[in-house]
């Protein structure tokens, strides 16, 4: 297993920016997540680390080696794209076990322990049913699996994964999500894992990276992703629903600093908070600090009666439920505000249009510069 | 406004004698928000399309409002009907496109207005009336269809997974308006989806529709707390329902085989007689089983931990009971707790969160039922 590292590395397309000045260490034996929206430069730069595509500027380096101008075949890599790439007159059997034959790895593997290994690893992702099949005769779900197999069934120096799960269904995603877990721990492997579902990514990763528009907007492991975004792009991205994002100004009234925000909207600010607030701020809107506060949807509480000195009311928009839990939402001029409670009855507490109570946790509060457009879908 | 009822209701399918829907009798009550919720094949879209008159009904009637509607078509029925496609018309403008079933009705133009603007009110299009649709947004889109859908105060609202593509923000956000549409026009609505999930947030009650039969139908607290079968168990819930093979030992106890030999539960309620010595499934929900580090009295079963997904507000932990090969068990727990993989914790199962099935059939009789 390797380490690989990217150096200022850059991918032009024509004019074109499509990745721009990415660094970043994925260590040897980690899970790392590339994480983003469409075309934000996930599978580029996987196809760049792969060798597929080449680097416009900066370096790659595998072990410290700089692999830049090493050809893909000769890098040691497994990938799985999100376009399966199966060979369509090859049975499953000899898609998985294509890596294992090719004569550059040299593993001279006798037919009874290529039996095992395929067997093994297509029984893992319970698709050894299905060896005999041909490709056309396969589900969506069950192409993706037997891709993903092709991919794990050698041990490479790294593990390229894009999207490698997108296409099953829900409940078969969150149990290959679990074997996949299984399978990097149990090899220690090095993989290098691109999504666009942030579940993926916080429950697979040691470490991610969200990129938007070909740059590196936070890097961090899953808990300082999803505990404190760095910015209200990646705080929009990540959780369901997503973090609440709330546009208003800091005005200061008898010594108080207060973030208020149309439609009664008004919350006294904790001394201490008021710090943190420093720095951010994109600009002055008639002559007040403008900004975005974030917060979500477990750090609100919800009461009948006043909570704490910064509480304010709202009137009730919608409730819905779930499992063990529920979430009231309350309308705002520019967006929804979602709280999710685990009152046991929370649901039966509250009606329709009544004024509620809503304290908001100032230890898990943040105030961002608008990035991103929030306006109501 | 109505009231659904479907009585004995069956689809068979002349080609190939198929049936799509078998012996389907279950009522929406008259502004209940009532969805229908199985995986794909189950007979949802039948069951949707004989509602919406869009598919003869092979045998039985369906009901509004206490009147036969099987020889109604589909206009005369007086339904909304929303799809995950939006349906709208590209080149009439949003206000046109809400006007349009009024219109079609031949409605006079006062009141059209009157209508479409109260709608658009309601569903925050007013900015974008004069608009068309395709310079909005998926979501705005779809509020277009929605609106279109509840413009003309039908008896019943059908809609069919009408958000499952939207991104997650768009998604909490169009959860919550359709639930405040329902209740602030007094609809009655029928939900259908394969998303649990989405069945649970908006929805009163849910029919399980599997393999063309009603599989239960109950309100969310029933299908969680009760569910009838493992089919339901399982489907309902994610993750997904556990299920360890355990053996019934007396009408209130059951036994199951852990790394350390077998250990007796109890539960609350009782089994009949006759299922002691039977084999049988435990069933127990992933966000009810505890886990401490400690043994904690007798009743607790050792798991070593195998895989640990962090999920932002909790933690799925997958642990090993022993050997067998179905003795995996997952529980969702607060992330304050952390492990380690192969580390060996302890689970335990309060006797209200116990659910037992016999060939697939919930055989647990809770008090009071």
């Amino acid at each position: 297993m390797a380490g690989v590292r990217l150096e200022d590395v850059t991918k032009l397309y024509g004019r074109k920016t499509a990745v721009k000045n990415v660094s970043f260490a994925c260590k040897e034996g980690e899970f790392f997540s590339i994480i983003g929206p469409t075309g934000a430069g996930k599978s580029t730069i996987l196809k760049m680390i792969a060798g597929i595509e080449d680097v416009t500027s900066g370096k790659i380096h595998f072990n410290g080696r700089v692999v830049n101008d090493i050809p893909p075949q000769e890098r040691n890599v497994s990938m799985a794209f999100e376009s399966y790439n199966l060979y369509p007159h090859f049975n499953v059997y000899d898609n998985i076990a294509f890596p294992l034959r090719a004569p550059r790895w040299g593993l001279k593997m006798s037919e009874q322990e290529e039996r095992r290994s395929v067997g093994e690893i297509a029984d893992f992702l319970g698709i050894g049913e299905l060896l005999d099949r041909l490709p056309q005769h396969l589900s969506g779900g069950q192409k993706q699996r037997v891709s993903l197999a092709r991919a794990l069934v050698r041990r490479p120096e790294v593990y390229l994964l894009d999207e490698p799960i997108a296409h099953l269904d829900a409940r078969l995603k969150f149990s290959t999500q679990t074997l996949l877990k299984e399978f990097a721990s149990k090899y220690r492997s090095t993989i290098i894992y691109v999504t666009h579902d942030y579940r993926e990514a916080l429950a697979l990763s040691d470490r991610i990276v969200v990129l938007r528009s070909g740059l590196i907007e936070q890097e961090g492991t899953p808990e300082e992703v999803y505990n404190t975004p760095a910015t209200d792009f990646v705080g929009a991205l990540v959780g369901e629903p997503p973090m609440n994002l709330i546009d208003g100004q800091i005005v200061t009234r008898d010594g108080k600093t207060i973030f208020e925000a149309e439609g009664n909207f008004a919350i006294q600010i904790r001394d201490d908070v008021v710090e943190s607030m420093k720095g951010v701020g994109g600009g002055q809107e008639s002559g007040r600090t403008a900004l975005r506060l974030g917060i979500r949807c477990q750090h609100i509480t919800l009461g009948k009666q006043k909570i704490s000195d910064s509480s304010f009311q709202l009137p009730v928009y919608a409730i819905a439920h779930e499992a063990e839990s529920s979430i009231v939402s309350f309308e705002l001029k520019d967006t929804f505000l979602h709280v999710r409670t685990r009152e046991e009855k929370g649901l039966r507490d509250y009606s329709l249009s009544e004024m509620v109570w809503l304290d908001f946790d100032q230890d898990h509060m943040f105030f961002y510069n608008k990035t991103v457009d929030l306006s109501k879908a | 406004m109505s009231r659904v009822d479907l009585d004995h209701v069956w689809k068979i399918y002349p080609r190939g004698n198929v049936i799509g829907v078998k012996d389907l009798t279950f009522t929406c009550e008259d502004k209940e928000f009532l969805a229908i919720l199985g995986p794909s094949g189950g007979g949802k879209s039948s069951t949707l399309r004989m509602l919406a008159g869009l598919e003869e009904i092979t045998r039985g009637e369906i009901l509004f409002d206490g009147k036969v509607v099987n020889h109604l078509g589909p206009a005369e029925r007086n339904i909304a009907l929303a799809f995950e496609s939006y349906a709208l018309y590209q080149r009439l403008s949003v206000y046109e496109n809400i006007a349009f079933p009024l219109r079609a009705k031949g409605m006079k133009d006062a009141e059209v207005d009157q209508k479409v603007q109260s709608i658009a009110e309601l569903l925050d299009l007013t900015p974008v009336l004069s608009k068309y649709p395709s310079s909005l947004a998926g979501g705005h889109q779809q509020r277009v269809s929605l609106a279109r859908a509840f413009v003309r105060k039908p008896n019943v609202t059908l809609l069919d997974e009408p958000i499952s593509h939207m991104d997650q923000r768009v998604r909490a956000e169009l959860r919550a308006r359709i639930r405040r549409l329902h209740n602030e026009l007094g609809l009655t609505t029928v939900y259908v989806t394969h998303d649990q999930a989405e069945a649970i947030s908006l929805c009163d009650r849910l029919a399980i529709l599997h393999e063309a039969e009603l599989q239960q139908i109950g309100t969310v607290e029933e299908i969680w707390n009760q569910p009838s079968n493992r089919f339901v168990a399982h489907f309902v819930g994610e993750p997904a329902m556990n299920f360890i093979g355990g053996q019934i030992e007396t009408p209130q106890s059951v036994s199951v085989l852990t790394s350390e030999g077998r250990r007796v539960l109890k539960f609350m309620g009782e089994v009949n007689q006759k299922y002691v010595g039977s084999d049988i499934a435990v069933g127990i929900r992933p966000q009810q089983i505890k886990v401490s580090k400690t043994e904690k009295e007798e009743a607790s079963i050792p798991g070593s931990v195998k895989v640990i997904e962090f999920q932002g507000e909790m933690t799925v932990l997958t642990m090993k009971l022993g050997d067998g090969v179905n003795s995996e068990v997952k529980a969702v727990l607060p992330t304050t707790e952390k492990y380690n993989t192969n580390e060996t914790v302890w689970l335990h199962f309060d006797p209200d969160v116990i659910h037992l099935f016999h060939e697939e059939i919930s055989i647990l009789q809770r008090k009071g039922k």
